[in-house]
């Protein structure tokens, strides 16, 4: 049993030799070797290449692209990822998915740095009761008289009439209300004649529009 | 296989790497592989977590000064990046050649292309040498240190604190491969390594490739995009 024959063969699976028998490599062929350097090479090639070329924001697009191909063939091929156990593509595998995770959230959190506090600025929250109106808040609307608490900006966090109306029309349990672009169909011609309360009105809001006009 | 086949190469194999033994908690010499390997792999997520934090760091700084890093990264030279990266990919390929050839038992071909290997990495940090003395040269350093003048934007100093940090623990990471290319080089020589046992010329592959995977992703970042 040479190496090079056994280049070929049970890629998957490396339990050749039981108990007290020698490992015996999984040899590559020497072209594959080759093969991959010049692809490195030609990547590199392009990767600079495309740096003399501007494509605005595609420029770290590409460039990481080219990167990803290339890291992808020395771990696949010089590192035998591609002819290992599957478990160590994981392994590797799960650390890029983490970093990814990792960088996204951090940008996530400094990208939208300062845009909170110009608001908070603008309306100081009370810490104790959060969703209470804030003094300036109070100071306006008593200038402003008697106004019913649905309309002034304090109920934010409660939604509108219209939309709390439908929110409890979708959370009756209708079958027919699974998929919303049928469900507002369905609810155009029947509206009128039978379904006052519009049982089929689920998400769409225009289903839920059309069925309060009668 | 028969009999005759396999009594005839466990008598050729034995005297291959005769120091080699599998250790008695393991099943076969296959699972002592796996073993070694698995815990390379994982060694190897610990170093991209240990360049996460970097690369998180480039992404952040990019995205707030993002006119300096594209004013500073033109002061990185290009054409030596790209030699640089040549003649790591190059070194990769050496070391794969050289795994490949102690897999085959080829002794004297494994310690050349370590060799070459060994090569390749210095002149990496030759070349590396150079441009860090232009860039002390002409004060394109990190942070507070920076005293380059004539730039038209506010933090280039935060560009090259990154530029330092990554292709420094880079470099560090370079020349501790070398070491261990010089230990294994040095193994090889003594005839430790044979198609029974190469398994730390393989350890040091791995790590081999992912210094040269880091640098795929620096090049680009650092010298072609900015």
């Amino acid at each position: 049993m040479s190496a090079a024959s056994h280049a070929h063969d049970d890629h998957d699976d490396h339990a050749h030799g039981g108990h007290g028998k020698d490992h015996v490599p999984h040899v590559l062929p020497l072209a594959v070797y080759l093969g991959t350097f010049a692809t490195l090479l030609f990547l590199t090639a392009i990767t600079v290449g495309a740096s003399y070329v501007n494509f605005g924001a595609w420029n770290l697009i590409l460039a990481m692209v080219i990167a990803t191909v290339k890291a992808a063939t020395v771990a696949l091929i010089f590192m035998h990822l591609w002819f290992d156990h599957k478990f160590h593509s994981i392994i590797i595998g799960s650390s890029v998915l983490f970093l990814t995770i990792f960088i996204t959230f951090t940008m996530f959190d400094t990208e939208n740095r300062g845009r909170a506090e110009a608001i908070e600025g603008e309306k100081p929250a009370d810490i104790r009761n959060p969703f209470k109106a804030s003094e300036r808040q109070a100071d306006m609307m008593r200038n402003m008289g008697p106004i019913s608490s649905a309309t002034a900006d304090v109920a934010r966090p409660s939604p509108p009439a219209p939309a709390s109306a439908a929110a409890t029309a979708s959370a009756a349990p209708v079958p027919s209300a699974t998929v919303a672009p049928s469900a507002s169909v369905s609810a155009a011609p029947s509206g009128s004649t039978s379904a006052t309360p519009a049982p089929s009105a689920s998400v769409a809001p225009s289903a839920s529009a059309s069925a309060k006009k009668p | 296989m028969s009999t005759a086949e396999t009594t005839a190469e466990s008598g050729k194999e034995t005297e291959l790497s005769p120091q080699f033994h599998v250790a008695h908690h393991f099943d076969s010499a296959d699972t002592q592989f796996d073993a070694g390997r698995m815990g390379i792999w994982l060694f190897l997520v610990t170093e991209v977590l240990l360049f996460g934090g970097l690369f998180c760091a480039f992404a952040i700084f990019r995205s707030w000064y993002f006119d300096s890093f594209v004013e500073a990264h033109h002061h990185l030279d290009k054409v030596m990046g790209g030699i640089n990266t040549v003649v790591l990919i190059s070194s990769s390929l050496t070391m794969a050649l050289a795994v490949r050839s102690a897999q085959q038992s080829k002794k004297e071909l494994t310690a050349i292309l370590l060799a070459i290997t060994l090569a390749c990495a210095f002149a990496f940090l030759c070349i590396k040498y150079v441009e860090y003395s232009h860039k002390f040269h002409e004060g394109l350093l990190p942070g507070k240190y920076f005293s380059a003048e004539g730039f038209h934007t506010k933090h280039p100093g935060v560009f090259f604190a990154i530029y330092f940090m990554m292709t420094g623990i880079h470099g560090v990471h370079v020349v501790i491969g070398m070491c261990l290319i010089t230990w294994i080089l040095r193994r090889t020589m003594r005839g430790e390594f044979s198609s029974r046992y190469y398994a730390p010329v393989e350890g040091v592959g791995l790590y081999w490739h992912l210094v040269d995977l880091i640098w795929i992703y620096l090049f680009p970042l650092l010298y072609l995009v900015g």
